[in-house]
């Protein structure tokens, strides 16, 4: 009997385009990727490709002080970025949940910031913060508050903030549009027992409301961790690292590296650290809400 | 003419059987209950009828076709589903002629047919609104009308009133019979509910773990269930059933009372068995359904009274267990009065206590 | 909730002050890149700074598309079509063949299925600019380096893996039962899909292709490495253009801005009420 007409058969057939595409334009590159690693494998020098030298890339990555300040800088960038949209998303949404009147033309605006694309949400900054015809420069300066403009893209301890800035104006919405829909799904009855129980709002808020919203806090977490590589394009914009490096972030210099320097064997190295911190960030999150989901049982 | 016949059915979910090779002949027309407790099988049994899951082994037929193989849709049959699985998005009238309309079916016949059946369902104002503005008893109704437009060999009712409330529960158990007289068509009902298959059923189906245990008219599975499973799923309040050993011929309760026993029970001395009978066979003294019967009387302390209105639910103890009696045409009854009831000894069962099954 | 709990008055205006300044954050940055779009180029790099807009113009449009002699214009409609096309496409594309996979999780149970799921939402993990260097060497091989078609495809497997996940809840929140009351009223399982399963799948498909618009329309890392030229090139790449000269044009960057984001603002506000559902309940029913 023919496998195919069976009724087994039809979640595969279902699936079958979904997986060629993935395969061929992720999981065959993401193969090539792997295997260049491995090799000196230089853009201009194509025989190079089939060279291999086992770990040697990896070696003089960790051995490399840029490397590990660009990997530092991206950890600690994704760290301050999602905790600070975290709490700024929970502030926002536990507002506009007070506000009685004209929620939905408010969440609209809250969705504003979402439709950007990332290297627009780089050129507004870079435009705002420019130290010469910037916004952010020209109100200091009328308002009397600064007498010399201030560099903020040119700056190296003002860069990285500029950068924050821009990253957790992008993505605060998706936190605060989740957790919104998490407040408003929130059962009313435990609120109202709690309160009954003696408890203050702050209490209320912090056994009820927090627990409940955790689910949709992971969701969120785990949403903005598929994408937090989107960086790139905004660091790209603003600075493309600079000045002096001090906005390197690991997918900057992999660029760089890969075709400024066309040393492909050496950036795809570098490729495969970022792949796996992506992965581990999102799979630590997805844990996480599945099993405050679990915990919440009634959330799922 | 379409009996439904079943052969050897069985369900396999991978290596897990959950139909065990049921047998089941429905002759044409007749309206068949399967009754049981929730999770031994009933929906599995009727979805296989459908076409909707795949048959294990043994064969189904409807008709004269065997439809084993058969997808939903060319088995003429038609099915009220739990949720009602109304079409959200067409109103009543397109979800009533729907199936008329995959049928490939005039506009003229379509018409003609829907508005049959809202007639005699009283759908007739409903027609144009979409099933999110019906209230529950309403749905309950499109769901049935949408299977009577078909005029289908047989309809699978699954749990169809278990959504609503007490009361249009009762009032839908006589339309549901009401229709049945009217347009004359084999059904085949899964109800958890023994009150609803007593009340509709020209025969009972009670399954058990994906076993049948007995098939029979309503009075059959009340009167002589053939095991203790179905004594005690048959009834409201249910059979009493106390275990007993047969001593010089009579049954010996765990308090000492001796019960004598029917003569025709097939019991042997020493045989450990269990009693039963209904708390409608278990009477204060002057208030017994059969006056003539052969009865014992035993003197019982009364721990609940229930008024019930018509009848009183009486809870108190026989051979080391809790039992219930009743009282028709009822009196004022307080807890701890002494009473002397009689037990009616024509009506009482006797199982066989390892294996439950009926020594009468 | 806001209902049952008690305000005092300096409360109500706490949250009215509030909410005023983080809407004010929210529009503002836009607002003003939307505002120097139309402003002349004198008036942006004026000192001291000229706050209230003395006139506006379209000048900086028409310079843009290169219908100033004064300017050098830029391919900017080359790059629009480009991004029309390669973003249409490959929505179209994507949300066909997601709606396939996200119906086969949501209805059937197969071998593998836990795995094949977890594979698809792990390679929407892989950061674009890692997988470009990759597929750069590759593209570059097949011939596939600055053309539509090799973009197209890149941005169907972007968009397949979240296009699947949110199609699986869709196709989850509609009971089965449905389909299997079509089923016996005559319908193949085909017919069942499309007379009820797909119309109640609708409004939620419509959400899922905006999405994926939206990524394909905003991608810039894969796009700035796998495009070259005119051919290919999409919005967010020639908006580089600007700053690879060595003054920036702000009014003309500002210009070509409004015209990445106002498709992207159309399109988002049709469909806003999907688009929280879509993304609520994609994850919170998972
Ligand atoms: N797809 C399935 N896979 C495994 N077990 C199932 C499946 N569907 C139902 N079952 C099991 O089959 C048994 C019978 O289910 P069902 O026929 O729905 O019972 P009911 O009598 O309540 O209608 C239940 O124990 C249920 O857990
Ligand atoms: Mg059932």
């Amino acid at each position: 009997m023919n496998f195919l007409r069976l009724p087994r058969a039809t979640p595969y057939l279902l699936l079958l385009p979904a997986i060629v595409v993935i395969l061929g334009v992720v999981l065959v590159p993401l193969v090539v990727s792997f295997w260049t690693s491995f090799t000196p494998y230089n853009l201009t020098k194509p025989a190079t490709l089939f060279q291999f030298v086992g770990l040697r890339n990896y070696e003089r990555l960790l051995g490399n002080a840029d490397f590990w300040w660009a990997f530092g800088r991206t950890i600690l960038f994704i760290t301050i970025a999602l905790n600070l949209e975290m709490v700024l998303g929970l502030g926002l949404a536990l507002l506009i949940n007070k506000v009685t009147w004209g929620q939905r033309t408010l969440r609209t605006i809250m969705m504003f910031p979402m439709m950007f694309s990332p290297i627009l949400v780089g050129f507004q900054f870079k435009y705002l913060f420019n130290d010469a015809v910037g916004l952010v420069n020209n109100a200091l300066f009328d308002l009397g508050i600064i007498q010399q403009p201030i560099p903020w893209l040119v700056d190296g301890s003002l860069a990285p903030l500029t950068i924050i800035l821009a990253e957790v104006w992008m993505s605060t919405s998706v936190f605060a549009i989740l957790l919104l829909a998490g407040l408003m799904a929130l059962p009313k009855e435990p609120i109202e027992a709690a309160k009954v129980d003696g408890c203050n709002p702050w209490q209320v808020f912090r056994h009820i409301t927090l627990p409940f919203l955790m689910p949709f806090v992971y969701i969120a977490m785990t949403i903005r961790s598929l994408d937090v590589a989107r960086a790139y394009d905004m660091v790209r914009i603003m600075t493309n690292g600079g000045p002096a490096g001090r906005t390197e972030l690991l997918w900057t210099l992999m660029t760089r590296t890969g075709y400024n320097n066309s040393q492909m064997g050496m950036a795809n190295a570098m490729g495969y650290v970022s792949i796996l911190t992506s992965i581990l960030f999102t799979y630590y999150f997805y844990r996480k809400l599945v099993s405050a989901r679990a915990f919440m049982g009634g959330a799922q | 003419m379409a009996e439904v016949r079943l052969e050897k059915v069985v369900k396999r979910y991978g290596k897990l059987e959950i139909v065990h090779g049921i047998d089941l002949a429905v002759a044409h027309n007749e309206f068949v209950v399967l009754v049981g407790p929730s999770g031994c099988g009933k929906s599995t049994t009727l979805r296989m009828i459908a076409g909707l899951e795949e048959i294990s082994g043994g064969t189904i037929r409807i008709g004269d076709r065997v439809v084993n193989e058969l997808p939903p849709r060319s088995r003429n049959i038609s099915m009220v589903f739990q949720s009602y699985a109304l079409y959200p998005h067409m109103s009543v009238r397109e979800n009533l002629g729907f199936g008329l309309k995959i049928a490939g079916q005039g506009e003229d016949e379509i018409k003609k047919r829907v508005d049959e059946a809202a007639e005699i369902l009283g759908l007739g104002e409903l027609l144009d609104r979409l099933p999110q503005h019906l209230s529950g008893g309403q749905r309950q109704r499109v769901a049935m009308g949408r299977a009577i437009v078909r005029h289908p060999d047989v309809f699978l009712f699954d749990e169809p009133l278990s959504n609503l409330d007490a009361k249009l529960r009762g009032q839908m158990r006589v339309e549901i019979k009401k229709l049945h007289q009217r347009v004359k068509t084999t059904v085949i009902y899964v109800t958890h509910d023994q009150v609803e298959a007593m009340t509709l059923a020209d025969r009972i189906v009670i399954m058990r773990d994906g076993h049948v245990e007995q098939v029979g008219t309503p009075s059959e599975v009340f009167e002589r269930p053939v095991n203790t499973f179905v004594a005690g799923f048959i009834g409201s309040p249910p059979m009493n059933l106390i275990e007993a050993v047969v001593t010089t011929g009579k049954a010996r309760l765990a308090d000492g009372i001796e019960v004598p026993l029917p003569p025709d029970a097939r019991v042997s001395e020493g045989l450990p068995i269990v009693l039963g009978f209904r708390p409608e066979s278990f009477a204060p003294r002057g208030h017994s359904l059969h006056a003539d019967a052969r009865a014992l009387s035993l003197s019982r302390t009364v721990v609940i009274a229930e008024p019930l209105g018509t009848e009183t639910i009486l809870f108190t103890t026989l051979g080391g267990k809790d039992v219930q009696g009743k009282m028709l045409a009822p009196r004022p009854v307080s807890p701890g009065e002494q009473l002397e009831f009689t037990l009616d000894l024509d009506r009482l069962h006797v199982f066989d206590h390892a294996s439950g099954v009926t020594l009468r | 909730m806001s209902a049952g709990s008690i305000e005092r008055p300096w409360q109500r205006w706490a949250i009215r002050i509030g909410v005023f300044i983080a809407m004010l954050i929210l529009v503002l940055p836009g607002a003003w890149v939307v505002l120097t779009a139309f402003r002349p180029n004198i008036e942006v790099l004026a000192r001291p700074a000229v706050w209230i807009p003395q006139n506006l113009t379209l000048h900086n449009f028409l310079g843009i598309f290169g219908r100033l002699d004064t300017q050098q214009g830029l391919p900017v409609a080359n790059y629009f079509i480009n991004s029309m096309v390669i973003s249409v496409t490959s929505t179209v594309v994507a949300i066909a063949v997601g709606m396939m996979g996200g119906y086969a999780f949501a209805r059937y149970r197969f071998r593998g299925k836990a795995a094949l799921f977890l594979g698809f939402m792990l390679s929407r993990t892989v950061p674009g600019v890692a997988l470009s260097l990759p597929l750069f060497i590759l593209w570059s091989r097949l011939g596939l380096i600055d053309t539509s078609v090799g973009l197209i495809i890149v941005y169907m497997a972007v968009n397949i893996p979240f296009t699947i996940w949110l199609t699986d809840g869709f196709f989850r929140q509609i009971p089965v039962d449905l389909s299997e009351a079509a089923q016996i009223d005559g319908c193949t399982r085909w017919q069942a899909f499309w007379k009820v399963e797909f119309p109640l799948a609708r409004s939620g498909l419509a959400s899922a292709a905006i999405f994926a618009f939206l990524t394909s329309w905003n991608e810039y890392a894969l796009a700035s490495q796998l495009t070259r030229t005119t051919a290919s090139k999409t919005m967010p790449v020639g908006l580089m253009d600007f700053t690879a000269q060595f003054t920036v044009d702000w009014t003309g960057m500002s210009a070509m801005a409004v015209l990445i984001i106002v498709p992207a603002l159309v399109l988002t506000f049709i469909v806003q009420k999907h688009l929280i559902a879509g993304l609520t309940f994609g994850g919170v029913k998972g």
